[in-house]
């Protein structure tokens, strides 16, 4: 089809759009329907973040593997305990990632 | 500047007012610029069914509002807005109460063009004509004057089909018009 056949049917199904619509009291309903708006509140998330940092610090501070590990770990020594506690933390960190992932996949296909 | 960039601007100052303020004044002015093509776009795909194509422009304009921090700006806003209606649109058409004589209109069975028809009648029989797919690109490359890369965003659709969509609609319908312009001249 050359351009211009092309701008002639362009033409034609313009003339038979009749254009947006007048308003007809649409807009005045829509925002008397209009919830409030929900706020993104960030305490929550911080709170928990602290709780859990607190209460995994209180319940491992007496372990003696996370205390060697921790020492020879900022000592510069990789030993067992050390590696250890690192692996355990990458494991985590892994954890994290993937459920991050996965939420903001989960949201965005619910978008 | 261009006018669109300009546009542009204008809707992102408007977003960031509801966003960062709460400025339901500032939902109110993007609402009213856009309900118009908003709604004619759902009359158009609901085949000039006014009542349950106000009905999805009310469900498309609130989960703009609540999708509002969702808009990055990497499309247009009124972009992101029909996006919203045509999901909306197909959300409604999936569910079982839905009409089954609003579902595609690619039978062929069409009755003849007739002369005393005028002409958007003969342009929206010719669209009948066309597989639901085709309409639907042209609606929005053609009448709601997107780009094809607008479109493919809007329906979801590979570039390259949006563009096949839109030569074999236009296509067709020239090959349907052109024959009802034979005959007119036949008969005078």
């Amino acid at each position: 089809m050359s351009e211009h056949e092309d701008d002639a049917v362009d033409a034609l199904l313009l003339a038979a759009f009749e254009g947006p619509m007048p308003d007809e009291g649409f807009c005045d309903n829509m925002m008397q329907r209009l919830p409030a708006r929900r706020r993104y509140v960030w305490w929550p998330l911080a709170a928990g973040l602290a709780a859990g940092a607190a209460l995994c610090f209180l319940t491992l501070q007496s372990a003696p593997l996370m205390r060697t590990g921790l020492r020879d770990w900022l000592s510069g020594q990789l030993s067992a305990p050390a590696l250890t506690l690192l692996l355990a933390m990458a494991g985590i960190s892994l954890l994290t990632l993937v459920w991050t992932m996965e939420e903001a996949d989960a949201t965005r296909m619910k978008s | 500047m261009t006018d669109s960039a300009v546009q542009a601007r204008v809707d992102q100052a408007l977003v960031a007012r509801v966003l960062l303020a709460d400025d339901r004044r500032a939902f109110e002015q993007l609402l009213r610029r856009y309900q118009g093509m908003v709604r004619a776009q759902l009359r158009r795909l609901l085949n000039g069914d006014h009542a349950k194509a106000d009905d999805l422009a009310q469900e498309t304009f609130l989960l703009a509002w609540r999708k509002l921090d969702q808009f990055r700006g990497d499309a247009r806003f009124s972009t992101w807005l029909h996006r919203i209606a045509y999901t909306c649109f197909l959300q409604a058409r999936r569910k079982p109460s839905w009409p089954s004589d609003q579902h595609d209109h690619d039978d062929g069975q069409q009755a003849e063009p007739s002369q005393a028809m005028d002409l958007h009648l003969d342009i929206a029989r010719a669209m009948q004509r066309l597989s639901h797919a085709e309409q639907t690109v042209l609606l929005h490359c053609v009448q709601l004057g997107m780009s094809h890369s607008e479109t493919a965003y809007v329906l979801a659709m590979p570039l390259g089909t949006v563009k096949t969509h839109a030569a074999q609609g236009k296509a067709k319908l020239r090959a349907l018009l052109a024959d009802w312009q034979d005959r007119k001249e036949e008969a005078s």
